[in-house]
């Protein structure tokens, strides 16, 4: 099998939150308590136990309140930069399927993920004091794409605002999409995820730009995450080397060069 | 037992005996800081690694990666604490040994200059007169201290402000600890080289275990200290030109 991906198509989202329940559901997940903010989004935000959630982004057009919705989870990069970072291997990439999984076993909770992700999808459910936990987030339901089924969210969608396979199906599916969105008046449609991190593997049908959705426009791999892998670790290494190096080196001069008996 | 005094070996009666006149160099809390932090610094250097060498990947992973994060942090507070504590308990000493390692002067351009020809020839008359610390200790120390503060600043906000700070600045801190590290470590390789393994240097270990130093070993080696600058500079350019003299 090829790079799959998730299409969701937000201008047919209606806000249920059905999948949002499949993936606690799937993923036994349990529910959080939570407070009423002043909105109908719930929970508040992802979190360890809430790997998907419909955001409700309220906008006024004159009288009218309308809603965007946008089914938030971890966007499964071509180009992770969680799993560059991650020390442990806990975190990887189907090299097939290009899914991004964490193996909990291998986590140790260190939380470079949730530093190093552009989107702040994944959560850590740790103690401030010791430290001690581990990161979660979507998974794409490795287990059921694995046997030949959607994931749960996909699986679950009442309006068809979700669709799964193959990338490239998804993509041209995608741009079709947007081609009808902007021919029947929402000039700003867009694909998001296209290109960006190596191309993405939750693609958006989106009705506004980007921004309206509070998504980044033009997300960019973290150059820290480049410059302390690609370039701070191997030097260090390097200078660990040649100081030891250095050191026997020295050691042997100088025990050639100095008389002992000559000192004091 | 050495005693940390000053005291005189009386005058031996036989020919050729050892007279040795010993001198307090350093203090027992200083001795106790100077091996703690060498404690706590190697186990945080160590702990640490786990996450930096990607051979450790087994160490780093799940309950042994927690339970290494963990003693990583406990060791973290004690190496914080213990300078603390030394200046606490001896503020006076801390501050004259904070000011002796920034004090820079001509004698230590020259020290850096007689490197080579003394750590590796055994010239004698290269090596420009020191104080209590010499250049190298000195360079050790500032490293070793800048170094502990971004480790402590970097540690701390990583540890705290995980989630409330802006990510790229969390990023930035990463790498921050990292380089401090790399920086130290490799300070280290050389600290204990010259502290521990060269040939010439056996008495600078023998001060930091017993907190004393032989007054030859003071008037050869740490002459500023120990003659104060004008006697010192003096025996220098003596040195200096007799050695010329031999060479020629």
């Amino acid at each position: 099998m090829s790079r799959v991906a998730m299409l969701i198509d937000e201008s047919i989202c209606m806000g249920c939150r059905g999948c949002q329940v499949a993936c606690k559901q799937w993923n036994d997940l349990p529910a959080e308590a939570t407070t009423q903010q002043g909105s109908y989004e719930n929970p508040p935000d992802l979190s360890p136990v809430t790997w998907t959630r419909v955001k409700f982004i309220e906008r006024t057009q004159g009288d009218n309140l309308q809603w965007l919705f946008l089914t938030q989870g971890c966007f499964h990069c071509g180009n992770p930069a969680c799993v560059e970072v991650c020390p442990t291997g806990a975190l990887k990439q189907d090299p097939e399927l290009g899914i991004v999984t964490v193996e909990w076993e291998l986590c140790n909770g260190c939380g470079y993920c949730t530093q190093f992700c552009p989107f702040g999808i994944p959560r850590l459910d740790t103690d401030l004091l010791s430290g001690e936990g581990k990161a979660y987030k979507c998974t794409f339901c490795q287990d059921r794409v694995t046997n030949g089924l959607p994931p749960a969210c996909v699986k679950t969608c009442p309006s068809g605002a979700f669709h799964f396979g193959d990338r490239e199906e998804m993509l041209s599916i995608g741009k079709d999409r947007v081609e009808k969105l902007q021919q029947a008046g929402f000039p700003n449609a867009n694909l998001y995820g296209e290109h960006e991190m190596g191309g993405l593997g939750r693609l958006y049908v989106l009705k506004e730009r980007p921004l309206a959705y509070g998504l980044p426009e033009n997300p960019q791999y973290p150059a820290m995450a480049s410059l302390w892998q690609d370039l701070v670790q191997p030097l260090g290494t390097l200078a660990f080397g040649a100081a030891a190096l250095a050191m026997m080196g020295f050691y042997f001069v100088s025990r050639r060069n100095i008389k002992m008996e000559e000192v004091e | 037992m050495i005693g940390n005094k000053m005291r005189k070996v009386e005058q031996a009666d036989e020919a050729g005996a050892l007279r040795i006149r010993w001198i307090p160099k350093y203090s027992a809390m200083e001795r106790v800081f100077h091996w703690g932090h060498t404690v706590t610094f190697l186990g945080l250097a160590m702990t640490g690694m786990i996450l930096f060498f990607p051979f450790l990947r087994p160490l780093a992973q799940g309950e042994s990666g927690q339970l290494i994060r963990l003693v990583h942090r406990a060791t973290a507070i004690a190496y914080g604490v213990l300078p603390l504590i030394y200046i606490i308990l001896e503020p006076r000493r801390a501050l004259m040994s904070l000011k002796s390692v920034f004090k820079v002067s001509r004698y230590d351009v020259e020290w850096v200059k007689g490197m080579i020809p003394y750590y590796m020839f055994g010239r004698h008359e290269a090596i420009a007169p020191q104080d209590r610390f010499n250049t190298g200790e000195k360079m050790n120390a500032a490293i070793i201290i800048l170094g502990s503060v971004v480790f402590a600043i970097t540690g701390l906000l990583m540890w705290f402000g995980k989630g409330l700070l802006p990510i790229g600045f969390f990023q930035f801190m990463v790498l921050l600890h990292d380089i401090a590290m790399i920086v130290t470590v490799c300070m280290f390789i050389v600290h204990f080289y010259l502290a521990v393994v060269h040939p010439l240097m056996w008495a600078g270990l023998v001060s930091m275990r017993f907190g004393v130093t032989s007054a030859a070993y003071a008037q050869e080696h740490h002459a500023l200290w120990y003659y104060g600058e004008d006697k010192a500079n003096e025996i220098y350019e003596a040195k200096k030109s007799e050695r010329a003299a031999k060479d020629e």
